[in-house]
């Protein structure tokens, strides 16, 4: 079975017609997606600011980060959900659409930037750490900002390809 | 008469240059999406920590003064955008009932935002002094809950009505 057979049968299944012949599920599932992705935008950039020094400079990072984390675990799941749902309505078209594809690798490169930092950057910092972190948190705070806004303005092109 | 406003919007030389920029509506959007990620994050959260929720190590009144600063510029992103956005397709905003309410709602949480702010201006407890200013704390912030998540629901339909 082919990439495209697989797209083919995930979108012919029941829930995924249900989505695409009615006439509110795709926005309201597309609300709830929207909702949960400016959380997880929200929070992340919250500790990629305060990793750049932008923002939050008189906490510690670890203090922004316990803060904002549980917002974009939980917020991600949700949006993760309410994604593959939109995906599987029309699962063909979005596979070969160049914004969607550009999203999912920008969304796979923003998991590696911080499973490194948690892995090998993180434990640099002190738990009470002031003022600029070690160039390498900024540059893993950096690469997340920015890859985070490219998957949002590749979301919202989507739109407009599909 | 404001269906008459749209028509001679749209043909304004700005509007139809907006128009012809083919990226220029998605990238305007990304932009305001950025900036209610800022807004409905803050908020979530100051809105949360008046119901009582633990978020965070930080005081109320820490949050709210760090956070506000934020809030206030990204609104203000968000003015610039939607004006653009209104600008370029003038009939899908202001003769759409959805965006109608919305900026009702827009204007409704600027209002309990201001509330709140001023509330801890002078007094970092203020939402804490007393049960009765707890309740109206609360009742606040389940406000500015509800209508910061009204108005991205409402954001995303107005695309569909």
């Amino acid at each position: 079975m082919t990439v495209i057979e697989a797209c083919d049968w995930l979108q012919n299944l029941t829930f995924p017609t249900l989505i695409r012949e009615s006439d509110w599920l795709f926005p309201t599932i597309e609300s709830v997606h929207v909702l949960a992705l400016v959380l997880v935008v929200g929070s992340i950039s919250m500790v990629d600011l305060r990793l750049l020094g932008l923002a939050n400079r008189s906490r510690p990072v670890a203090q922004v980060m316990a803060q904002a984390l549980p917002w974009t675990w939980s917020a991600f799941v949700v949006a993760a959900v309410a994604g593959s749902l939109l995906f599987s309505s029309k699962a063909v078209t979005y596979y070969a659409d160049v914004p969607f594809r550009i999203k999912m690798f920008c969304l796979v490169l923003a998991g590696i930037n911080m499973a490194y930092f948690h892995r090998f950057t993180h434990r640099r910092l002190g738990p009470s750490d002031l003022g600029a972190p070690p160039a390498a948190a900024k540059i893993a705070g950096g690469i997340s900002l920015l890859l985070w806004i490219v998957i949002v303005g590749a979301g919202r092109w989507i739109g407009f390809t599909t | 008469m404001i269906s008459a406003f749209c028509d001679w919007l749209v043909a304004t030389s700005i509007s139809r240059t907006f128009q012809e920029w083919t990226w220029f509506v998605p990238l305007v959007q990304t932009v305001h999406i950025l900036s209610i990620s800022v807004v409905l994050t803050l908020v979530a959260m100051t809105d949360l920590k008046m119901l009582g929720v633990r978020v965070g190590s930080q005081p109320l009144s820490e949050m709210v003064s760090h956070s506000m600063p934020w809030v206030w510029t990204a609104l203000l992103l968000l003015l610039t955008t939607g004006i653009l956005l209104t600008i370029t397709e003038p009939a899908r905003e202001l003769l759409n009932s959805v965006f109608r309410v919305k900026m009702l709602m827009v204007l409704a949480l600027v209002g309990a935002l201001k509330i709140i702010q001023s509330g801890l201006r002078d007094q970092p407890d203020y939402w804490s002094l007393s049960p009765r200013r707890r309740l109206a704390g609360r009742a606040v912030g389940a406000a500015s809950l509800i209508l910061g998540v009204c108005i991205v629901v409402a954001g995303r339909w107005i695309a569909y009505v």
